[in-house]
Order: structure tokens, then sequence, then C-alpha cells
């Protein structure tokens, strides 16, 4: 692995100037790197790529053997004849509510549930907090006959609630992460803050949440992609053919016999599917990325 | 009752003003601790508890999901020591387990320092080294069984284009449960973000005064990066070994064609089979009882993993 | 600082040790309460729905889909009081039966369900399925469909669902690759009858080609690609795979153990993971069909069903090929083939069933099974239809004629689903070389009949 450089002038690159006088240096800091992380992402890009290259094969180009690496015709049609195997549009909408509200309510009661788990020492908190985490291994599976049961009684059968509602009281997984980042910020600027009478809702959010904005950026981005790519509870839930989401789209893309699917609008559809979440990822990457601070400890 | 006469005594009484108040903040924290966790405990009851209490009535019962269920006692638990299948399936899972989860941690380590790496591009390869995580496992599942195809797949094309065998990575009852390892490797970017936060957490400072003591960039890492990472690493472990253990929808889609667990069970993994009883041979009791004997061994295990931990983890307010 | 954390929790959970009665009224406890709360939940959050519409959930996708839409929509034109509404749910592979059970017990499902025949007996095991004898399905409505297919749709002598089509299954065989290998595919034409399996090897090993890599770039047959299956061999052998005066199933069966010997042999003989090599991609899901090694000619022969037909319309419309018998153990054996097919059924909870069965009788009756047979080039149930020669093409005329009428089908059983199961796992154990056939039928057995046991006796 290249040398560590401090993590504070992460992503700035030293300047060399004059790097004909440092070889090394710049071997180390710029070439080295560099070809690490360009094969690794070769290994990583290679799902997305082949996505790419057989959204854009003709049918007829899928069963050459050898496969070809690039399309050798490029076949744009395949996305728009994929948009008209389901209503995408429609469903695109029906996605965004529902991952809109998801990420609302993951980011409303995530950090208030954490703070309540960390930044306030009640009796038998770390006992509750065990509690939060034996939840994670529920297996959903069997939650699913229950869980209908009491949404059907609410009557919530063919709405998005099911879906969304839920997220409104926290996750397991994001208590525990909003969590771990909180325990690591210093007591003593709360207990400076309460003495100088600060309420707690004040001191998480004047306080401990501008210091902990990267893992609620996470924590949005994580409920984000929940929502975009859950399959099994729309498909519960929304009954509505009208009503269902991207993810469960794409299973039309299957026939019945599960063995004969046109493969390249598949992965032109999926394409189109991901485009978004992508497209939220780059923008926001940086938020959550640079410049993260890690604790109190600057 | 008892307010009613305490209260007025705090307020006239300074000498047992502090021993109250003292009393009084311990309450304090309580109630306003269990406010803010109020929601989680509104969604924990209703959303959680009733469906465990549910499960587990059921699985005293003999149920199709339908009808009325048929007690039935101690049967579906016993049942479990005399089901070749279900012992397959904990086998198998546990070998996921083993490999998947550790594997991942590591995984996931180098590419955080990958994209902790000071070059100016950075952000792209960050987003690429991610990318594989964003994709719904719907369609990933897909295109890793276009990729890993054993006679037209371009993974195997270039196993072989290095001399290496041409090994059958779906077909292989050898092999099955390694494609599903590897096929979990590529949604280690989500961990390596998390971890990506924690290195960058790291008070530069910390690696400014190692330098000087003429620390190489290894015994640093060692010395330094890992034991500031633990508390994500504990969080990575607990994540990777609950949805590890519930690995099901990869299984479905790859090995799911007749019945799912092909070839000859290999990818039978526990909450496949907990599926199948509960949903296609109509065993919801069973179903029920399979689900409650994870969750307990799950909870022993993460428990372990936790013991496990105080000899590592590492809270920096501590 | 707070950080007293899970360590100190584990450990208090450890050092608590909890004694075993204490466990016990607390599990009574909990169970007590769990009754209760799901006693007051279960009463049904029923969803108003509009008396004057039928809906009719199917997972089929296109080109079958749009076949079926326009039925509906036929229907419709001449429904009085009530439309018949087509809903698409997604394909079942994931789900099977799941978003149908989950809909019906919170009382939000159909009134008229497309539902593999063969798992009919199950589900009106389950509970989820209406009798359909209160609403018309008597003798003159089932018995003018196929024995077979009757008798998929009844359970303990009561008739649960309408067949709607069925399927059967062939040896399709390519008359140009074969002849290019200098094999002569006249002596496979179906006017000679059945071949032996013997002959049907031995005709296979000269087509065989070994390519790179040690694997096969060409075989002349794989016995368990595509419509191989454990119940078509052991229905080739004579097996019976259950017995219904001793409410028994029997995978174990010496003729089944014997046709499971064979094909392992076959197999083995060929190196079984370099067979799996060569036909095990096709049977993964997202194959694409135009790929198919039998498609592409490197395949010389295969078991496979009538709908073939028309994917080699499809994907090889210049091929040169031809269907038989599938073949028999011993020469001058008759030939046996299986038949599966679809149905339609009433869901506990249905809001409308009295016009959906009306609908489901058109439907799964003459008018319907006629429109289903032109348009989708399946084949139905209905005796009377599959006497009307000119509702086929010639080659399906093959499976309407000469197949259908000596087609035997999957046990109806409670079980069924089960059973299919671990038959295809030691199925699998078998072809790959990894089991021995009597041990792995035999723990079939094992595993499959005290399920079965708790339905006894199964009236016929």
């Amino acid at each position: 692995m290249a040398k560590a450089i401090p993590a504070a002038s992460a992503a700035r690159e030293a300047p060399v100037t004059n790097w004909w006088l440092h070889p090394v240096r710049v071997l180390n800091q710029s070439v080295v790197p560099r070809l690490i992380l360009i094969v690794m992402c070769a290994v990583f890009i290679l799902p997305l790529f082949w996505m790419v290259s057989v959204a854009l094969k003709p049918t007829a180009e899928l069963s050459l053997y050898p496969p070809t690496f690039w399309p050798q015709q490029l076949r744009w049609e395949n996305f728009s004849d994929a948009i008209n195997v389901f209503p995408f549009w429609q469903y695109l909408r029906n996605t965004s509510i529902i991952t809109g509200l998801t990420v609302l309510g993951a980011v409303i009661s995530n950090p208030i549930i954490a703070y309540g788990f960390s930044r306030i020492d009640w009796p038998g908190r770390d006992k509750v907090f065990f509690v939060v985490l034996a939840t994670v291994f529920i297996p959903y599976p069997v939650l699913i006959i229950a869980l209908f049961d009491i949404f059907a009684r609410l009557g919530w059968i063919n709405t998005f609630w099911p879906l969304t509602v839920p997220l409104f009281f926290g996750n397991p997984f994001w208590i525990f992460l909003l969590r771990q980042f909180f325990m690591q910020i210093s007591q003593e600027v709360s207990d400076a803050a309460r003495i100088d009478g600060a309420s707690e809702l004040r001191i998480l959010f004047q306080i401990i949440m501008p210091q902990a904005l990267p893992a609620l950026a996470v924590v949005a981005l994580f409920a984000a992609l929940h929502a975009w790519n859950d399959f099994l509870g729309p498909l519960l839930y929304l009954q509505d053919a009208t009503m269902y989401t991207l993810a469960v789209g794409l299973t039309f893309f299957q026939s019945a016999s599960q063995y004969d699917i046109q493969f390249n609008l598949l992965m032109a559809a999926s394409l189109l599917v991901v485009a978004p979440v992508i497209t939220l990822f780059l923008i926001f990457q940086r938020a959550f990325v640079e410049g993260i601070s890690f604790g109190g400890s600057k | 009752m008892a307010d009613t006469i305490v209260l007025p005594n705090t307020i006239q009484k300074p000498p047992e003003r502090s021993g109250f108040n003292r009393f009084y903040r311990k309450h304090r924290n309580l109630i306003v601790g269990l406010l803010f966790i109020s929601p989680w405990i509104v969604g924990f009851v209703a959303f959680l508890l009733y469906p465990i209490l549910y499960t587990l009535q059921i699985s005293f019962t003999r149920y199709s999901g339908f009808g009325e269920p048929v007690p039935v006692g101690f049967e579906n638990y016993q049942h479990m020591l005399n089901d070749s299948v279900f012992w397959i399936a904990v086998g198998n899972t546990a070998f996921y387990l083993a490999l998947a989860v550790p594997i991942g941690v590591v995984v996931a380590m180098v590419l955080a320092l990958a994209m902790n790496q000071p070059v100016r591009e950075v952000s792209i390869y960050r987003a690429i080294l991610y990318l594989p995580s964003i994709l719904p496992l719907f369609a990933l599942s897909f295109v890793y069984l276009a990729l890993l195809h054993p006679s037209r797949g371009i993974f195997n094309q270039f196993l072989i284009n290095l001399g290496l065998p041409n090994i059958n990575w779906l077909g292989d009852p050898q092999y099955s449960k390694i494609a599903l390892v590897m096929l979990a490797q590529f949604g280690a970017g989500q961990a390596a973000l998390i971890f990506l936060a924690a290195l960058k957490g790291i008070p530069p400072s910390f690696h400014e005064a190692a330098m000087l003591d003429g620390a190489s960039a290894w015994r640093r890492f060692w010395g330094i990066t890992l034991p500031l990472m633990t508390p994500v690493i504990l969080y990575d472990l607990i994540l990777g070994l609950s949805l590890g253990i519930q690995i099901f929808t990869q299984v479905f889609i790859i090995f799911g064609s007749d019945p799912p667990g092909s070839p000859a069970n290999s990818t039978m993994m526990y909450v496949v089979y907990l599926y199948l009883n509960g949903f296609r041979y109509s065993q919801m009791g069973y179903a029920a009882a399979l689900a409650l004997v994870l969750f307990v061994v799950t909870l022993i295990l993460a428990m372990l993993v936790f013991r496990w931990s105080r000899g590592w983890v590492h809270y920096e307010g501590a | 600082m707070s950080n007293a954390t899970l360590h100190e929790l584990a450990g208090q959970l450890r050092s608590r040790r909890i004694d075993r009665r204490r466990f016990m009224q607390g599990a009574t406890a909990l169970g007590v309460s769990g009754t209760a709360i799901s006693s007051a939940l279960r009463a049904r959050g029923a969803i108003a729905q509009d008396a004057t519409t039928v809906t009719f959930w199917t997972t089929f996708t296109d080109p079958d889909l749009s076949v079926i839409g326009g039925m509906v929509d036929t229907f419709n034109e001449q429904a009085e009081g009530y439309q018949v509404e087509l809903v698409q749910i997604p394909p079942a592979q994931v789900t099977d039966v799941t978003q149908l059970m989950t809909a019906v017990r919170g009382g939000t499902g159909p009134d008229v369900y497309l539902l593999d025949r063969f798992i009919v007996a199950q589900r009106a095991a389950d509970g989820l399925l209406q009798d359909l004898t209160e609403y018309g399905a008597d003798e003159a409505v089932m018995s003018a469909h196929l024995p077979f297919a009757r008798a998929e749709a009844t359970y303990n002598g009561v008739p649960f669902a309408l067949p709607s089509n069925t399927d059967a299954r062939a040896i399709y065989y390519n008359r140009g690759a074969l002849a290019e290998a200098g094999i002569e595919p006249d002596e496979l034409d179906s006017s000679n009858g059945p071949l032996t399996w013997s002959r049907i090897a031995e005709l296979a090993n000269q087509f065989n080609e070994e390519g790179s890599g040690g694997n096969y770039s060409r075989l002349g047959f794989v016995p368990w690609m595509n419509q191989g299956w454990h119940y078509t061999y052991g229905f080739s052998w004579g097996g019976t795979f259950f017995n219904a005066d001793a409410c028994e199933v029997t995978p174990d069966d010496p003729a089944i153990v014997e046709a499971f010997q064979w094909v392992q042999d076959y197999c083995v003989d060929l190196g079984a993971q370099q067979v799996q090599a060569f036909g095990g991609p096709t049977m993964l899901p997202g194959f694409p069909a135009q790929e198919h090694p039998f498609v592409i000619g490197t395949l010389g022969m295969q078991v496979t069903g009538d709908w073939m037909i028309h994917q080699l319309e499809q994907y090889a419309p210049d091929m040169d090929y031809g269907i038989t018998f599938i073949g028999v153990p011993n020469e001058g054996d008759e030939s046996a083939t299986w038949a599966g097919g679809w149905s339609v059924v009433i869901p506990e909870g249905a809001t409308n069933p009295e016009p959906a069965f009306e609908f489901m009788s058109w439907y799964a009756g003459e008018p319907g099974q006629r429109i289903y047979t032109e348009e989708s080039a399946h084949l139905p149930t209905i005796a009377a239809l599959i006497e009307e020669a000119d509702l086929y093409s010639e080659n399906h005329l093959f499976f309407s004629q000469q197949l259908l009428p000596i087609a035997k089908n999957r046990p109806p059983l409670p079980v069924g689903a089960r059973y299919w199961d671990e038959l295809t796992i030691a199925w699998q154990s078998n072809y790959l070389g990894e089991a021995e056939p009597a041990a792995a039928l035999a723990s079939v057995k094992e595993r499959v009949q005290p399920d079965l046991a708790r339905f006894c006796p199964i009236e016929g």
C-alpha cells in the first residue's frame, strides 16, 4: 500500500512542481495509488459495465460466442423498448414518493432515537439497546404474515403506508450506526451545554447533529437505497399494478417459464432504474466523504 | 403517594436536596431517555413484538396459513433434530458466513484505504467502487449470473486466458457457495464508505506524531488506524452477520431454478429453507420454529461477537 | 464515560441463569398474550370491492398474457352485470404463492387466480381454495376434461379448480445436425414407435464431440436437460410415484430406482461434471432461449414439451427437426409421457365468487379453451377439443393425438411441492453422480411420507 498521507490533506494532491527531482515521491504518491485504484475499479465496474454492454446489444448479438465485450452494433432502442414493457414513468413516480417519505422518516427518527441511546445516561439504556440490536436478527420472511395481517387490519394494503410509516420509527442498523458516531463525540461539549441550560433536543440539533452530518448523509443514502431497491415489500403490499415500484417492474422481463428473459431489455431497464440513484450518489458523495469529521476530535 | 410526601420536603428542606436531586436527575434522565427512544418503542411493539409473539405462538402449531392452527407442542422443534435438510442449511449458512463476513471486512477495509488515497480524481474511484452496492440485488444477481456463466461468461474466459481451470461456478456443488461469497464482495462498497468516514475522522496529528517517531505506514496502520476503526468494524461485523445469515434473494435468483438451493442442496441457505417451508410446503408452524431458532442462535452469535469485541473495540471517549 | 455498552450487558445476560420453570412460565405468558393479540387482529380488514368487478390474477407474461387479455375482453363484451379485470402480478419465481396467500389472509385477494394445476391439491388441503361444487362444478363440467387434468383439479373427490390448458413431453431431434454427424434421422421418426434408451445412447454417442478445456462442444443427448425430470424417467420405466391404497409415496419403487440408475450411468460414463457444464447453464434462470444448445445445433436430441414448437418457430425457423416418443427401457415397451398445465381457482375470501365461477366456466370451458388453443398454441384439456384436428398444426397434432391419450400426471398430493423438490434434489445428486439412486430415493420417501401421513386417507 502506498504511503499513507495525513487525512487532512486527503483528496488534495501534494503539489509536486519539480517532479523530476523527486521520482520516488511521485511514484509513491501519484503512480502507485492510481494503479491500485484503477485495478480495483476495473473489477468493481464490471457488473455495471456488463449491464451497459448488454443493454446496448441487439438481441441477435447476445448469442454470439465468445461474447462481445463491447456491442458491435449499438441499439439504443432497447431503452425505449424497455420502458414500454412496464409503465416506467408511473413506477418512477411511485418509487420516488416512497423513497422521499422513507428518507424523511429515517433522518428524523434515527438521530433522535440514537441520541437517546448514546448521549443520555438512563438506567437500563444499554439493555434496551441490546434489544434494538437483537431485532436486526429477525428474519424478514417470518414477519411477512403477521405484518400483512396488521397492515390489512389498518386498511393500508394498496397504499404506500406499509412501506413508509415503519421508517418513521427507526431502523436498528441506522440507530446503531448513528449511536456509534454519537458515542465518539466528546461528552464535555454536551455537559457544558447542559450547564448553560440547553435542552436535550437543542443539544442534539445544534451540537451533535452538525458533527454527525456525514453519518446522517450515510443514513439518508442507505434509506434511499433501501426504498429504491426494495422488492418484497412493494410486491406484497401493493396489489394494484398502477401502484408498483421500479424494482417490481423489473420482474416483468422474466416470463413465467423463468428461463426465457429478454436480457438486453432487462439490463436496459435496470440501468434506467439505477441511474437516479447513481446520480444522487455522485451529487452527495462529497457531502459525506469530503471533509468528514468523525466525532468531536478535530 | 410518594410524590406528595417527598416533593414538598425537597423544596422545603435544603439538606435533603442534593440527595433528592441525584434521584431526580436519574429520574429525569430515564424520562428524557425514554422520550427520545419512544418512536422506536412504538415501532418495536407494533411492527416487531406482535409479529414475534405471533411467530412464537405459531411455532407450537401445525399451520398451513389458513384455517385453524393445530397445537402440536414442541413437535416442530423436535423435528429439526431429525431434519437432514435443516442441518444441510445450517452447514451451508455457517460456511457462507465464515467466509463472507471476514472477507467482507477485509475487502471493505482495503477499499476504504484505497478510497482515502490523496489523488485528485479520487472521487471518481470512490463512486466506481461504491457502484455495485447501489445496484438492486435483483439486477446484480442476473448480471453476476451472466458474468459467471460457465461457457459464455467473461469471468471464465478470463480464467482460461490466464491458464486457470474453467470452473463451473454455478453448477458444481463444490463451488456454488464460493460463488455466493464472491457476489457478496461486490457489496463491500457500503461498508467501505463507513470505514472511509472513520478513516477521515482519525486526527492527522496521530499519524504525524507517529511519523516523527519513524513508524512505517504498515506499523501506523496496525498501531493507529486499525484501533481507531474498531467501532465501525464492530458495526460492520454485526451488519455482515445479520445480513449474511439472512441471505435469500440472490439464492432465489441465481440458484432458484427448481428448486431453490440447487444444485443438490448446495446453496440451500437457512432463510431459503425457512421460506420454502412457510410458503411452498405449507408448513408455517415449522417455518416459525425455524425463525425463532435462527433468532436465538444469531442473538447468541452477536453476544459472542460483542463479548469478543470487548478485547479490541476502542471508543475514543472511553 | 457512558461506555457501559454491550459488553457489560452481554456479561449480565451471561451470568444470569434463567431456570427452566421460570422460562416456561415466561414462554406460556408470551404465548397467551400472543394468542390474545393475534385473535384481536385476526378479524379481516376487508377492503371494499366493487360488486360488479371480478378480479383475475395471473403471473403470466407475454405472449400468453396478451392472449388471456384478449379472452377477458371477449368475455366482457357479453358479460351481464359485471366485468372481469385482469391483473398481472409479478412472475412467481421469488414469490411462489406468497402474494396470493398474504392477500387472501388480509382479505384483499382476487376472485379468480390462475394456478399451476399440479399444486391445486396442496393449496386445497391448505384451505386456500374454495370448493367449486356449490358454484356448479358438477359431473358434467368436470367430465368434459381429460381424466388426468380432472384428477389434478380434484382433491379428496372435491373439485377445487377448472383445468384450463395442458402440455406433454416428447423427444425432439435435430434432423439436420444428426444427419451431418452421420446419423440417419429417419430412424427416430415417430412412425417407427419409441426407441429404446440404449439405442438413443448409441446414437447420441456418435454425435458427441469434445471441445477445448475438456468440456463437450457437442452432445447427442443429456437426459436431465429441459423436461428430462425424475417423473419423465420414472414413468418411462413404468414406475408409480404414489400408492393410493396405502396412502404412501413410492419414490423407492424399483422401476424408478432403475430409471435413476440408467440416467446416472449415462452421465457418469460421459463425465457427470462435463455433462453438467454443458447442460447446466441452460437450466439457470435468464439463459437466452436463442442460445440453447438445441437451437444452435450442438445438442442432438432432448426431452421437452409441446411449447418448444413455438420457440423453434421463433428462434430457429429453418431448423429441420422431428418429434418422437419418449424412449423405452426395452424393445416393445409402451412409451410414457406426462402432462402438466394450469387451472383457474377461486381463493377463499373472494368477494364475487358466483360471477367468478361463471367467468371461469367460460374461460376453462370449450369457448375459452378454443381461443386459447388457437392463439397460444398450448394444448386444451377439453376432450372434445382434442378431437378437432384443425385446431392444431402438424407438429401439435402429434401431441394432441398421440401423446395426450397416454399422458400420465404427477400425483396430486397435499405435499406435491415438497415431493417435487425432494425428488429434484435426489435427481440432481443422482445425475451428478453424487448419490446412490436407491439411497437418494429412499431418503425422499423418508422425508415426504411423514408429511403426507397427516392427510391420509386420501380419496382418489
